[in-house]
């Protein structure tokens, strides 16, 4: 594979580890390849954003402008390390382009903050549902596309630079009343399919947009639709055949993210095709490493609360050994990063990346590496 | 089975089979045949809500089976409910309920108000994103003896010890309880709060153990 020479990254960056061959964009999309490379990366695939790596940043804005929303990613990656850098930050881009009003809180400093949200559901039936004709130029999705342009202007060749989309069950929960779509479940799983096929058109659509703006990977967020509310044979009936339709539909590199309990759905998640899954500490990852085998690209599990924000440097590198022990090939934060998290928590959970990573991987410590894993859906992809 | 055997029967497994209908029904012929109305919601649609939330525990009933469960025993509620003899309550007690702000989870709030309104609670629901000054003052407007504050975000949560304080200052004496996915009862604790209710059946004990402290309090000032 392709080896970076040091010499020739103009202005390198502080983010670049030195004891290493690739650049933080080569490693991240090295991995997802499947391709060998010299150790995991330390990224996300949602929002990984610090407030404090910025002077003045005000939270409500950054939503709204592509300059303050590619700046305040790009401040957190110089000052954090990690090998990517992501945008948007919040989850209301899809729901908002379909017509859903989105609401920003009012705050100040930054000692609390909030994300903004859909409060007013609109969405009842697949009726209610149209999909915009030029769905580029709904709500934010400009803003986004500026962003992900911008931020790569800044980052240059060095960094990977994702965005996201939600999976349809999740897009589903910002448009509707919650109850609503959990008892739509049981009650009319018609109905319910219908309108998840239509969220699944949007959110191969804005995967697309943000795919064309220059984005090099897309995650899938199926976030809620897990075990946590849903059976799992509701979930293989009702949201995996539509995640599946979606992730597949992505011409891009892709990892499919799920947060909570989802160590029932592993294999489900799997079969949706994404190059990578990802997930939280609430899935045991040695158990997901065991189900999948070897070829499986797994990310996990920093926990972005317990671990990331409230912990100790000593917590967080514990944390990122006991992932890789488990088997990631790439540290993740179960989550989005919670914006307040002090920048060199953010920086403790690379440092330790760095210098456990190769050595804990395991597929370091056996013959071959991960060219002895061929990955399905590579050559697509690539 | 007698009759009134048959009408419980009814109202316990119509709430777990989620059966609307056959709740309803069943409501209305325990009112016929003068079953005393808050025996049949504690013995039958109560009874019923307890099973189900043993098959939750077991994994065999998610949050949309739940959902369900709960609309059914909801529907013979209403029937249920303007029959009740208010001396007949045994819990006397009011609660201000809410998911603070930032959150529009609600599903979980509204199972856990449905517990209240079951056993005789007086409920202040205040919906979901509630701003933070809105459970002080309707705690101060309604006198309550518990605020009990929600939060199914590891985003949102971090906003309660600031409410907590809030409603403390302004009335040391009332008992806080709170809930939510991203909470453990060390946080709770951290957090300032007085009880932690696991989940809904959780949270109705915590709810009347709070109020049993609280009138040994009350006792204990005279």
């Amino acid at each position: 594979m392709k080896v970076s020479s040091l010499k020739s990254v103009k202005g390198k960056e502080h983010s670049h580890d030195d004891t290493m061959e690739l650049t933080p964009k080569e490693r991240v999309i090295g991995i997802l390849k499947g391709e060998d490379i010299d150790r995991p990366p330390c990224f996300s695939g949602m929002g990984s954003v610090s407030v404090h790596a910025m002077e003045g940043i005000e939270w409500n804005e950054v939503h709204k402008d592509a300059e303050k929303m590619a700046n305040l990613a790009r401040a957190s990656q110089k000052e954090c390390w990690m090998d990517s850098v992501v945008v948007p930050f919040d989850l209301n881009v899809e729901g908002e382009a379909l017509g859903g009003e989105v609401k920003f809180y009012e705050q100040h400093g930054t000692e609390s903050l909030l994300y903004p949200l859909i409060p007013k559901k609109f969405v009842k039936k697949a009726e209610d549902i149209q999909i915009p004709e030029k769905l580029e130029d709904k709500g934010r999705i400009p803003i986004v596309v500026e962003a992900v342009k911008k931020v790569k202007d800044l980052v240059g060749d060095e960094v990977a630079v994702g965005s996201y989309v939600l999976g349809p069950f999740t897009l589903a929960g910002q448009v509707m009343e919650l109850d609503e779509l959990m008892k739509m479940s049981l009650r009319n799983p018609e109905e319910l399919t219908s309108i998840l096929a239509l969220l699944k058109e949007v959110g191969s659509k804005v995967a697309d947009i943000f795919t064309r703006a220059g984005a090099d990977y897309i995650t899938v967020r199926p976030m809620g639709a897990g075990t946590d509310l849903l059976s799992p044979r509701l979930f293989g009936k009702l949201v995996q055949p539509v995640l599946k339709d979606l992730v597949e539909g992505i011409d891009n590199l892709k990892i499919l993210h799920m947060c909570g309990t989802a160590t029932p759905l592993v294999e489900m998640l799997h079969d949706c095709g994404a190059n990578a899954l990802s997930f939280d500490h609430k899935t045991d990852l040695s158990e997901a490493r065991k189900i999948l085998g070897e070829k499986a690209i797994i990310f996990g599990d920093i926990d972005s609360v317990k671990v990331l924000l409230n912990g100790s440097k000593e917590d967080i590198k514990r944390s990122v050994i006991k992932a890789l022990e488990s088997g990631v090939d790439g540290i993740m934060p179960g989550c989005d990063i919670w914006p307040l998290t002090p920048c060199s928590n953010i920086k403790a959970m690379v440092d330790a990346t760095r210098k456990y990573g190769k050595e804990k991987w395991f597929r370091k410590s056996k013959q071959g590496g991960v060219n002895d894993c061929e990955r399905r859906g590579v050559q697509k992809a690539s | 089975m007698t009759v009134k055997e048959e009408v419980f029967k009814k109202l316990r497994e119509g709430v777990i089979k989620f059966e609307k209908e056959q709740v309803v029904e069943a409501a209305k012929k325990a009112l016929e045949i003068g079953i005393p109305p808050l025996e049949a919601i504690l013995d039958g649609m109560a009874a019923g809500m307890e099973t189900v939330g043993e098959l939750y525990d077991k994994k065999e009933y998610f949050v949309p089976e739940l959902l369900m469960c709960s609309e059914a025993l909801y529907a013979g509620l209403d029937i249920l409910r303007p029959h009740i003899k208010a001396e007949d309550v045994k819990v006397q007690g009011s609660i201000v309920l809410g998911v603070i702000e930032g959150d529009v989870h609600d599903i979980g709030k509204n199972i856990i108000k449905m517990m209240f309104d079951i056993f005789g609670f007086t409920v202040h629901d205040l919906g979901r994103d509630v701003p933070l000054e809105k459970f002080v003052e309707k705690q101060l407007e309604t006198g309550s003896d518990i605020v009990a504050l929600s939060a199914m975000m590891t985003t949102t949560m971090g906003q309660m010890p600031k409410v907590i304080k809030m409603i403390r200052d302004k009335n040391p004496n009332c008992k806080i309880l709170v809930g939510g996915a991203p909470i453990t009862s060390d946080i709770a604790k951290n957090y300032g709060a007085d009880a932690y209710g696991k989940d809904a059946s959780d949270s109705i004990q915590q709810a009347i153990k709070l109020m049993s402290e609280l009138k040994k309090e009350i006792k204990a000032a005279k």
